[in-house]
C-alpha cells in the first residue's frame, strides 16, 4: 500500500528525512514512532503529495505520488493532529466540502459515515460548537468518506482526554477489523501503538533506526526474572554450572544458549534453594523506545 | 464535478462574516456621504458650477449624479481594500488554519484548486462592484429624485446627460469597474499562493497599487502613464468622457487581462513548488 524507497527531504539546510525505506503492506495497521522533528510528519506530507521529496520514491496504492497523485490518493483518507475544519460552517457541510475534492458523494454515504462515527443529531449543528473528541469524530468521518482503503493517521488522539483516547483506539482496531483497512498510525503514545499496531518503524533525527514486528521490538534477549531467598547465591551457582551467562539488577539472569528455565528450578530446587517465582521478562515498547533512543545518542 | 467544488468554494467563502465587510462598509459610507451631502454647502455649490455652465442644476442634482459621485470616491479608496483583503486571504488563510492540509489529502490538483478559488475570489468581485452599483442607486433614491447624470472635476471631466444615458454611462462604468477589482484581487490572489500571512498578502498588493498610484501622479512620469497598473484600472472613469474613448478602454482591457493571467501563473506557480506543512 505504501512504498517509499531512499526518501529524502532537505529544508533548507537541515535535512528532514534522510534514506528512508518503508513498506506497508495490506491489511496492516503499522506504527510510525518518533521524537518531536524526527521526520515522521514530513514522511507523512510526501506520502500525501502535500511536500516535495528531494529525492527518492513514494509509491501510494501502486502509484507514484509526485507524478500520479491524483490515482494514489484516490482510495486515501487520512487525519492530523488537531483536525481543523470551516468552523463556522455545519459538520454536515464540512464533510460534503471535503468529500468533494475526491468524488461526488451521495447524502446517503454521508448520513452513513455519519451514523458510524456517532455524531448523528449533531452534524447540522456550526463546528465551533462541537467538543474536541467530537471534532476528532468529524475528522475520521472526513477520512472515511471516500471509501478509502488506506488510512493514514498523524497523531489522531492528539489532545483528546484518556477516554477520547480509548475510544480512538477502539475505532481504529474496528476499522480494520470491520473494513479491513490498511492504517498506517503515527503517534506519540507508545502505549496506543503498543496496542493496536502489528509492525512500527522508528524514525530519529530523520533516519529509520528500527523497523519491525511489535514482538521483536518488545522481545528481550533471554532474559529470565528470578526470585528465590539469596538472588546473589542462586546466579552465582548457576552461572558456575554455565545454565546463565549473566545477572542484573538483583532479579534479571540472562539464560546461556540452549538453556531452558525449567533446568533453573531443577538445579536450585535440587541444592535446596527456595523459588519464588522464575518468569521471562518482557518489556514494554516504551522501555524498548527509550533504550533505542538512548543508543542512537550514544 | 467543478461546478459543486465552484459551489463548495463560495459557500465558504460566503459563510464567512469577514465576507461582508466590504458590503457593509459600502452601506456605511454611502449613507454618510449622502447625509453630508443632504446637509452641507456642497448642493448650492454644485447648483453654482451648473449655472456657471449655463445649466439648471433642477434635474442634475439627482440619484445618478450622488450615485455616481459616490462611486467614484469609493472605487478609488474602499473597493481596493476589500477586493484586496479577500484575494489575500483565499488561500493564505487555508493554508494558516490548517484547512489547506485537509484539502490536499485529496486527490485534488493544486492549479485545479487554486482555479477554484480564484473563480469564487473572481465572483465576490463581481458582486461588491454590482452591489455597490446597486446601493449607490438605492440610497441616493431616499434622498434625492430621478433626473439626469452630471459629473465634473476633480476627476471626472465635465460632462451631464440625461437620465437615460446616465444610466448607461452608470451601468457601464461599473461593468468596466469590474475588471478593476478583479485585478486587484487576483493581485492578493498571487501574494496569498506564497507562503505568507493573509494580512501580508493584501497589505503587499495594496502597497504595489499605492505605489502605481503615486508614480502615476508625479508630473515626470507623465509619458509613462501607460506602464501604471493604477492608470489601467482606472480607466473605467472613461465611460463618463463625452465621447467614450474605446480604444482606450480596449487596450487597458487587454492589459488588465495580461496582468491577471500573468499574476495568476505567478501565484499557481509559486503554490505548487511549495510544501504545505502544518
Amino acid at each position: 500500500m505504501i512504498s517509499l524507497r531512499k526518501l529524502r527531504k532537505v529544508f533548507g539546510r537541515r535535512c528532514a528525512v534522510e534514506g528512508l525505506d518503508l513498506e506497508v503492506t495490506p491489511g496492516q495497521i503499522f506504527g510510525l514512532l518518533g521524537h518531536n522533528g524526527a521526520g515522521k510528519s514530513t514522511a507523512i506530507g510526501m506520502m500525501l503529495g502535500q511536500v516535495w521529496p528531494t529525492q527518492g520514491e513514494v509509491r501510494v496504492c501502486g502509484f507514484e505520488v509526485t507524478t500520479h497523485r491524483h490515482k494514489a490518493l484516490r482510495k486515501v483518507g487520512a487525519i492530523f493532529e488537531s483536525p481543523v475544519f470551516y468552523d463556522y460552517l455545519s459538520g454536515w457541510a464540512n464533510l460534503e466540502i471535503l468529500s468533494h475534492y475526491t468524488a461526488p458523494t451521495s447524502k446517503a454515504r454521508i448520513r452513513e459515515v455519519i451514523e458510524w462515527v456517532g455524531l448523528t443529531g449533531r452534524e447540522k449543528s456550526q463546528v465551533r460548537t462541537y467538543s474536541h473528541g467530537m471534532r476528532a469524530r468529524l475528522a475520521l468521518a472526513q477520512a472515511l468518506l471516500p471509501q478509502p482503503e488506506l488510512l493514514i493517521l498523524d497523531e489522531p488522539s492528539d489532545g483528546l482526554d484518556p477516554e477520547g483516547i480509548h475510544e480512538m483506539r477502539l475505532t481504529i482496531l474496528r476499522l480494520q477489523k470491520e473494513l479491513g483497512l490498511t492504517i498506517l498510525l503515527s503517534s506519540h503514545l507508545l502505549n496506543e501503538v503498543e496496542q493496536i499496531c502489528t509492525r512500527i518503524a522508528v524514525l530519529n533525527q530523520g533516519r529509520k533506526v528500527f523497523e519491525g514486528t511489535l514482538a521483536e521490538a518488545v522481545k528481550q534477549q533471554d532474559w529470565v526474572r528470578l526470585r528465590s531467598d539469596d538472588f546473589a547465591a542462586a546466579a552465582g551457582e548457576l552461572q558456575a554450572e554455565g545454565l546463565i551467562t549473566e545477572s542484573r539488577d538483583g532479579r534479571l539472569v540472562a539464560l546461556a544458549p540452549g538453556v531452558g528455565s525449567e533446568r533453573l528450578v531443577r538445579l536450585l530446587v535440587e541444592r535446596g534453594r527456595p523459588v519464588y517465582e522464575i518468569a521471562p521478562e518482557g518489556r514494554t515498547l516504551e522501555d524498548f523506545y527509550l533504550e533505542l533512543m538512548k543508543e542512537k545518542r550514544a | 464535478m467543478f461546478l459543486f467544488q465552484l459551489r463548495n468554494e463560495l459557500w465558504k467563502l460566503f459563510g464567512k462574516k469577514r465576507t461582508y465587510i466590504g458590503f457593509l462598509m459600502f452601506l456605511l459610507a454611502q449613507n454618510a456621504i449622502l447625509i453630508l451631502f443632504r446637509f452641507s454647502h456642497v448642493p448650492k455649490q454644485m447648483t453654482r458650477l451648473l449655472e456657471i455652465n449655463g445649466l439648471s442644476s433642477t434635474g442634475y442634482i439627482s440619484i445618478l449624479t450622488l450615485g455616481t459621485m459616490m462611486v467614484v470616491l469609493i472605487a478609488y479608496t474602499m473597493l481596493p481594500l476589500y477586493v484586496a483583503l479577500i484575494g489575500g486571504d483565499l488561500v493564505a488563510k487555508e493554508a494558516e488554519d490548517g484547512t489547506m492540509r485537509m484539502i490536499l489529502c485529496r486527490p485534488i490538483s493544486r492549479i485545479r484548486l487554486l482555479l477554484l478559488k480564484w473563480l469564487a475570489g473572481f465572483i465576490f468581485a463581481v458582486t461588491l462592484v454590482l452591489v455597490l452599483g446597486l446601493f449607490g442607486l438605492l440610497f441616493a433614491s431616499f434622498w434625492f429624485p430621478w433626473g439626469g447624470l452630471f459629473v465634473g472635476p476633480p476627476v471626472l471631466s465635465f460632462s451631464v446627460y440625461d437620465a437615460a444615458e446616465g444610466l448607461r454611462r452608470y451601468a457601464l462604468g461599473h461593468l468596466f469597474m469590474i475588471p478593476k477589482a478583479a485585478t486587484i484581487m487576483t493581485m492578493g490572489f498571487m501574494f496569498s499562493c506564497f507562503n505568507m500571512k493573509p494580512a501580508a498578502a493584501t497589505i503587499l498588493a495594496l502597497s504595489l497599487l499605492m505605489i502605481s498610484g503615486i508614480l502615476e501622479q508625479v508630473p515626470f512620469f507623465s509619458d509613462f502613464q501607460e506602464w501604471f497598473i493604477s492608470y489601467h484600472v482606472n480607466v473605467w472613469q472613461s465611460l463618463f468622457d463625452p465621447r467614450i474613448p474605446w480604444w482606450k478602454i480596449g487596450q487597458s482591457m487587454s492589459i488588465l487581462i495580461g496582468y491577471n493571467v500573468t499574476f495568476l501563473l505567478v501565484g499557481c506557480t509559486a503554490f505548487h513548488v511549495r510544501d504545505i506543512k502544518s
